[in-house]
Formats: C-alpha cells, structure tokens, sequence
C-alpha cells in the first residue's frame, strides 16, 4: 500500500493486540477489585423489591459456585483471557440466562443507529460550520450566528436532554418523550415502525448534536487559521482559483486530518459517554446495558461491553493510522 | 449553484416539519387497540436488560413487567384491609390440627391459555421441580425444600403438603402474595424435560409464556411489554370473575422521574410507581384526574416494610447496647419525617408496619411500656452516653480515652428518600454529640456488608416480613440465624447473640408454633419485645412511603384508602384485583 511498508504494518498490529490485551485486563481488574459481587447485587434487588429473600445465603453461595467466583482470581482471569480469544462472554449474571452476546445484540443496532448517526452528523455540522467560519467569503452575519449557537456546547448532554423534552415533547407534542418506538407498536422492518424510530431518536440525536458540534467548530476553525496563512494559500488565490475550489482543496482538506484522528477516538467514547442521553430518554442502546451491568457489577456484561468498545477504538485508530497516506499524500510510514 | 443550494435546503426543512405530523398519522393508524382501552403502567427500572426471559426460578429475573400482574396467577391474595387471604387459583388450603399436613383444593375448571388444563399435576410438578434442586439455587427452592417432606396430588383439584415442621403460616407466606408475588405455578407440559436454570420460557411461535391469567404476552422488548386480553380466560368461563375491562395492558420503562411526571400530566401514564411529593404535585397542577392513595397529606401508602436503623451490635462501640439505646433517644422521628420526607409518612413506635392486621401486637408492645416515642429525648440520650464514659470535646461531640464516639451509618445510594432520612438522621446525632456520617453505597455493597456484618449500622428494612402476624418480622432477629462476623448471614445481620436475644428467641419460636390468630400471641409478642427495647438492636424509624399515583382520565375506580379493596402496588401480584375492578371513565 502506498506509504506503507511491511515492518510497519506489523509493529503497528503488534501494538493493536497489545494495545487490546491491557485494556482488556484492566476492565476485568477494576470491577473485581470493587467491593461486592454480582451474586449480592442480584439479591440487593430482589430485596427491594419483595423485602426479604429467605435463604440467601444459600442462594448466594449456589450462584457463585455456579459461575465460578469462587475460584482464585488468576484461574478468573485465565478463564477470561480463554473467552476473549473466542469472543464468547458467556451469561450475564444479573440477566441469567441471557448470553452476554444476545444482551450486546439487542442494543447495539439501536446505538449505532442513533449515536453513530448523532455524531456523524455532529462531526460534519461541527466542521463545517468552523470552516466557513474562517472563510473569506461567508457572510458577516453567520460568522456572529455561529459563536450564538455554540453556547450550547457548555451545557451537559442531560440538560440539552430534559430542554428538547419539556419543549418538543410535553409542550408541543411534536415528538415523542420516552423509548425507541410508539407504545403498543409491534416491531418490524415496515414503514410505520422505521418512521416511529426516527421519531423518537430524533430528540435524543438532536441532545447529542447540539452540546457536541462546537466542539468540533473550535478545532476545524483552529486549524482553517492555520492553513490559512500558509503560502499555497496565497499562490492559490494569485492563480485565480475559484473560492469553493479553495475552500474544499486547499483549506478543508488540509484542516479536516486532525479532526479525523479525533473522530475515530470518538466512536469508542460516544457509546459510554451518552448514558445519560439514553437515561433521559429510555432509549434502549448500549449506554443503559453497560450502566445497569455496573449497578450490579454484571462482570461478564461489563468485560464483554467494554471490550467492544476497546475493540472498536483499537480498530478505528488502526484503520486511520494505516489509510493516513492515501488521505494525505505528504504522510509516508517508509524507511527513511 | 446557489438556487440549487437554497432548494436543497428549502427541502430538507420541510422534510423535517413534516416529519412530527406524518408520524402522528401513521401511529393513529397502526394503533390497533385504542388508548381507551388501554392501561399503562410504568416499570421501575432503567431497562429490562433480558425480555425474553420469563424463567422466574432463577433469582433476578424480572416479573413485575406485567408476568405477575397479568399472566401468572397466585394461588391466593391476602387482603390488606381484611387481613383475611381471599381464593384466586386455590379455594381453599387448610393444615390438620398439628399444622405440618396442609391440603390444598383447586378451582374447578383453570385452564392454561393454551387450552391445557391446570390441575394438581402442575401444583407437584413445581413444587417437586423445587424439591429436586440440590443446589438450591432456584428461587423459593431453599424454603420449599426446608419445610416441605414431600407433595402428592390426591386428585385432579387436590394436593398434599406433608411439612418437616408444623408451619401454622405455610400458606401466608408463600402463596398468598404478602409481599410482592407468591410461589407461581409451572405448567407441566411446557417445563417438563427442561432444564430449570436455563430454559427460558419464551417462544412466540409455540405460543410461549403461558399463564393462566386474563391477558397473554403480544411483544416483549427492553422498554415496554404488551400485554392483550385473553377472551378465553378461565375465570370468565367458570363465572369466576367477568373479563377485566382493559383490553390491553402496556407496561413502560418510563424512567426517571421526570418522565413519569411529563407522561402522566400528558395521560400517557396511568399508573406510575413511587414519585416524591413534589413530582405529585407538578402532575396534579397540569392534571387535576392525578390521584393518590390518600388525598391529602401524607398522599402516600404505607409500603410494608418500616425503615429502621439497624445496628451490627457486635461492632464497637456499639456492642454497648446503651450506647444504642442512646441513639433511639436522640432521634426524632417526626423531625426526619418533616425534613426528608415533607410530611408524607408516620414514625414507627415498634419494628411492625401500621396495618390494621398488625395493631393487636403494637397496641400490646404499647400497653407494656416498651414501644419507642416518635420525638427524641436528647439529654436522656446524652445521660446514657456519658454514663458509658464519653464526655464532651471541644468539637461538642463525645470523646473517650481520645476516640470520638463514631457512628458510620450506610444507606443504599439508589433512591432519594434512603440518602435524604440517612442525612438527616446524621444532622440530629450529631447535634446531639454523636459523630455520625453516612454512607451510600451500590446495592452490592450494602448487601455485600450487611450479610457478613462488615459494617456499624445501617439504614435499612430487614426486619420486613410480617404484614398481618408478628412472627416474620421478629423472626428476622432469631438466634437461630446467628453468623459471626465475616460469614454470610441470611438474617440477623445485627448479629444480636445476647442472653437477651436468646431469650427474645425462644419466645419468638414458641409464637411461630401457635396458629395464626391465637388469642396468647399478642401477649407474647410484647414479652419478646421487652428485649429488643432493652436491648436496642433495631430502631424503628419511620413507616415506609410510597406515593402512587394514578390519572383517571381513561380509568377510575383505582385503589385508594377511600375504596381500599386491595393495596396501590400495580408492580405486586395482588394487580390482579386492580385490573378486575378497573372501570372505563366515561366521558363527560
């Protein structure tokens, strides 16, 4: 591949699957260092739901047989290190017996529906907005808009959450308030369910995209600046080209790479970082799984979700490293 | 260039304004049961994490999204107000004179709704299937299997229970929905062959879950459940009780507050689960058809498991059983009610919930003297605390040998009212010289702490149990359960193994041999209580709130004190009552 050479493609997956293996053993390490396990979370919530369970001890003691917590934590980890290879997460303990897997399965299409869509969308508003910002070109009057609308960045996504609800939702009733779909509904793939789910992630998207594009305003807009004073910029124009050629060739073109890199890191964080969104919502993604897996220290479900996410993290950030030099012809990983 | 920007732009705009109104059409249009003759109810979690699991042997899995209260009939209820147990599945379950045979006779004519018939075969069956467990570990196996010799059907609508021990509340606590559920029936034909720790009960093209109850299960997801009514049902046809009005039941996750709040002031919410004072009142000034269990203050119903503070008695210094009594006397309930609860619950005088069932045994705790007072008595308090070598820092809190007298209380960090009593609590001790604080922790944590003792005292319920007799409650306390700190302990988590707990114990046994309503048991309850007085282990605190809202825009004739037929716990067994008495609102 072009700019690419065999060594460092090696040493680079070399420090993927490393990359992988640490942070895998630091989220199995950090909820069983907590104290408490999931056997008494589980039994905390039948108590306070029926006020006393007889025998739990016993029930207790069972449970732990049964997954095997009561071995000693280095045969645990091997144990999870075994599973890791196969991907196979096993039962939740909170949700026996669900696999792990089918708890990943029904949530993900709901997160990568609306979140990844929230923070495409996000990313593309964001830059464009601090590109034309810097723009020569672009009226006075959206450059003062511009700086208005992103007072919303300061704002919790929770805020913006409860904002667009009591508006849209209570007041108005353009929208619906809570869930991923009209109550009653019965799922399928058909055009009222598929309008009902743009429905409702509308609000929650709309939470993400308005706390969150500023972000991405400021950086694009720094690094225009930048790009702007550069010296091809001033041939460019002495060449004549058109404004739009040099806005996308020249200026967003050479702006955006950061912003990329940046993007990729996000996709790992978006997940965990709109629980809140989701919470507000009652939206049903992969936010509320891994939230309720640590109210009840779900180990299996906490290990399989957050290894997901490094998973797709490491993957991203190995996908941009390694395509960097189609995007920018100047970046080459060759021996010097 | 630009016109066809602006263009593009002009239609996106538009796509997204008539995006709302398209929707609303084609919701109108998919909704096949209407709002009217639909009740929703909300959820009280943050999601079902497993829907399709509908194995309620295995411990955790979730039945209060509308399996218990629609599909899975009890054997029998008991009636709150009556404190009598009312027939539902069962007509009758009488012991022999000696308590340890109990025989158990079935409605005619129950069927599964698939058609099968229910019979005592499906009674052995479940009863056996819990028998069998070795490990344990499947719910109400560990009780089954510590009171039942063996179970036999003597005919189709009969069964036997042969008891190891006599047991004169055999059928209160286990089948007749105390608190919360009941030990639910299996049918035979489905769970025969399966394994009962991983079957899930849940195939929609073999029709399953079944359940004997008037609704069946249409869609089940993480955020709501969908529940018709089944115009084949049992009880209809036997004259039982009529069908139920709703024709179908949805139960949401609503989620926090706030959106319960929003659903129910926009009728979207019939029934909403636990909300706090505040919450009621917004709903009520946006929808005046919001109602409570009580009118006015305290609004709330009493939930049956009082709030106390809960000492592990073995842990110093609070092994000084003074020390605690000193604790009781500083306290003022009616403060903390005031303060963390804005007036909607009642103080405590003893361990039991103020059912009427329950006021013979606190009427007779009160006559002997031994019942605690709602508002504090500090300097009796502070007399008993010096008295144990404290005195006065600087600080003005109490100091011996150069260690403040400490009190680390933890709470359960999940819910408001828990972490606001606690605070509270906290402020009041520690005016009065007691360095306390509070701890919230997970759920995990606290049940973690308090079953293997790790821990000072507690804000907690663990003497919950008895809602029309004493014993279960006062149980909680038994000797019997003693662990020694760093073992896991079922019950007595306060580790109270005194002269005087043992005492205490041996009268609570001798009340668990008489038949419930034996006319000594009130007379006992109070001799026992003499130790917990003396002896402090617990303090009763408050009765436990629950603010249970309901809009009647669509449905009336709602629980409430006025129209008491059962208790407002739409998340309990006992819905089932609701749902029959559910009257369609008429539309002026």
């Amino acid at each position: 591949m072009r700019g690419i050479t065999l060594n460092y493609f090696l040493r680079r997956l070399g420090i993927f699957f490393l990359t992988i293996w640490i942070a895998g053993t630091i989220i199995w390490l950090i909820p069983h260092l907590a104290p408490g396990d999931p056997i008494s979370a589980m039994v905390a919530r039948l108590a306070s739901r029926s006020g006393f369970v007889e025998n739990s001890a016993e029930i207790i003691a069972g449970w732990k047989e049964r997954f095997g917590l009561n071995d000693s934590l280095p045969i645990q980890y091997v144990r999870y290190l075994g599973n890791l290879i196969h991907l196979d997460f096993g039962y939740s303990m909170a949700n026996f017996p669900t696999p792990v897997s089918q708890l990943i399965g029904q949530a993900l299409p709901w997160t990568v529906g609306l979140l990844l869509l929230a923070t495409t969308l996000t990313f593309l508003l964001g830059n464009f907005l601090g590109a034309i910002m810097v723009w020569r070109r672009t009226p006075r009057l959206i450059k003062y808009i511009i700086p208005v609308g992103m007072m919303f960045t300061s704002l919790p996504s929770i805020l913006a959450a409860l904002f667009l609800a009591y508006v849209f939702a209570f007041l108005l009733n353009w929208f619906p308030l809570i869930g991923s779909y009209d109550m009653g509904m019965q799922p399928g793939f058909n055009l009222p369910f598929i309008i009902s789910v743009i429905q409702h992630g509308t609000l929650p998207a709309l939470s993400i995209i308005i706390v969150s594009f500023g972000y991405w305003t400021l950086g694009m807009r720094g690094m225009m600046i930048t790009v702007e004073g550069e010296d091809y910029m001033s041939l460019a124009r002495a060449k004549g080209l058109g404004p739009f050629y040099m806005l996308y060739r020249y200026m967003v073109r050479n702006a955006i790479l950061p912003q990329i890199t940046a993007f990729a890191i996000t996709l790992g964080t978006l997940i965990s970082g709109q629980v809140l969104v989701e919470y507000a919502f009652s939206y049903q993604g992969m936010g509320t799984v891994i939230y309720n897996a640590i109210l009840n220290q779900d180990y299996p479900v906490i290990e399989g979700t957050s290894f997901m996410l490094i998973l797709i993290t490491a993957l991203a950030v190995l996908i941009i490293d390694l395509v960097y030099p189609l995007i920018d012809p100047r970046i080459s990983y060759g021996a010097k | 260039m630009k016109s066809r920007f602006k263009r593009l732009g002009l239609g996106i705009m538009l796509s997204l304004m008539a995006l709302p109104l398209a929707v609303q059409v084609v919701s109108a249009q998919t909704a096949d049961v209407p709002r009217e003759d639909t009740v929703i109810f909300d959820i009280d979690a943050t999601s079902i994490a497993s829907p399709t699991n509908f194995n309620d042997l295995v411990p955790g899995t979730n039945k209060n999204q509308g399996a218990h209260q629609a599909m899975w009939e009890p054997l029998f209820i008991l009636n709150y107000a009556t404190g009598k147990i009312d027939p539902y599945l069962g007509t009758s379950f009488t012991p022999n004179d000696k308590q340890d045979v109990w025989t158990l006779k079935l409605h005619d004519g129950i069927k599964w709704s698939d058609g099968v018939p229910f019979t005592a075969d499906d009674v052995v069956f479940t009863i056996q299937l819990l028998l069998d467990d070795k490990t344990k570990t499947l719910s109400d196996a560990a009780n089954m299997q510590h009171w039942i010799k063996s179970v036999t059907k003597i005919d189709d609508l009969t069964v036997q229970f042969d008891l190891n021990l006599p047991n004169p509340r055999f059928q209160l606590d286990y089948f007749s929905v105390r608190i919360w559920g009941s030990v639910t029936m299996k049918p035979k034909h489905v769970w025969e062959g399966q394994d009962p720790t991983t079957f899930t009960f849940y195939d929609p093209a073999k029709g399953w879950p079944i359940g004997t109850g008037p609704y069946k299960l249409t869609s089940a997801s993480p955020e709501q459940f969908v529940w018709d009514e089944d115009p084949n049902w049992w009880g209809a046809a036997t004259g039982f009780h009529a069908l139920p009005e709703p024709k179908r039941l949805i139960w949401i996750v609503a989620g926090s507050e706030t959106n319960k709040a929003l659903l129910m002031s926009n009728h979207q919410l019939d029934s909403a689960m636990n909300i706090t004072l505040g919450t009621l009142q917004a709903v009520q000034a946006k929808n005046p058809n919001a109602v409570a269990w009580v009118k006015d203050a305290p609004y709330s119903f009493a939930d049956p498991c009082p709030r106390e503070l809960e000492f592990q008695t073995e842990a110093a210094p609070w092994d000084n059983k003074d020390l605690r009594k000193a604790v009781s006397l500083i306290i003022d309930r009616t403060q903390n009610i005031a303060i963390a609860y804005q007036g909607t619950t009642t103080p405590s005088t003893t361990m039991f919930v103020s059912y009427g069932g329950m006021n013979p045994f606190i009427d007779a705790i009160t006559k002997a003297g031994y019942a605690n007072d709602v508002v504090a008595h500090v300097e009796d308090g502070q007399k008993l605390i010096e008295a144990a070598g404290y005195a006065k820092n600087g600080s003005g809190i109490y100091e011996k040998d150069g260690k403040t007298l400490d009190l680390a209380i933890m709470v359960g960090n999940d819910t408001q009212e828990y972490v606001l009593s606690t605070n509270e609590l906290v402020e009041q001790l520690q005016q009065a010289g007691v360095n306390a604080s509070s701890q919230p922790v997970n759920g995990a944590t606290s049940q973690n702490a308090n079953q293997t003792g790790n821990f000072q005292a507690q804000w907690a319920w663990n003497t919950c149990g008895s809602v029309s007799e004493p014993w279960n409650s006062m149980n909680q306390l038994n000797v019997s359960y003693y662990k020694p700190a760093g073992e896991l302990a079922t019950a007595n988590t306060e580790r109270w193994n005194t002269d005087g707990a043992k005492a205490y114990s041996k009268i609570v046994d001798q009340i668990g041999s008489l038949p419930l309503g034996d006319p000594s048991i009130p007379g006992l309850v109070a001799e026992a209580y003499k130790y917990i007085a003396d002896e402090t282990p617990i303090v009763p605190l408050v009765q436990a709130e629950k603010i249970v809202p309901f809009d009647t825009t669509y449905w009336t004739n709602w629980p409430t004190s006025d129209n008491a037929y059962t208790v407002p716990t739409t998340w309990w067994q006992n819905t089932f009552f609701i749902l029959f008495n559910l009257k369609k609102a008429t539309k002026s």
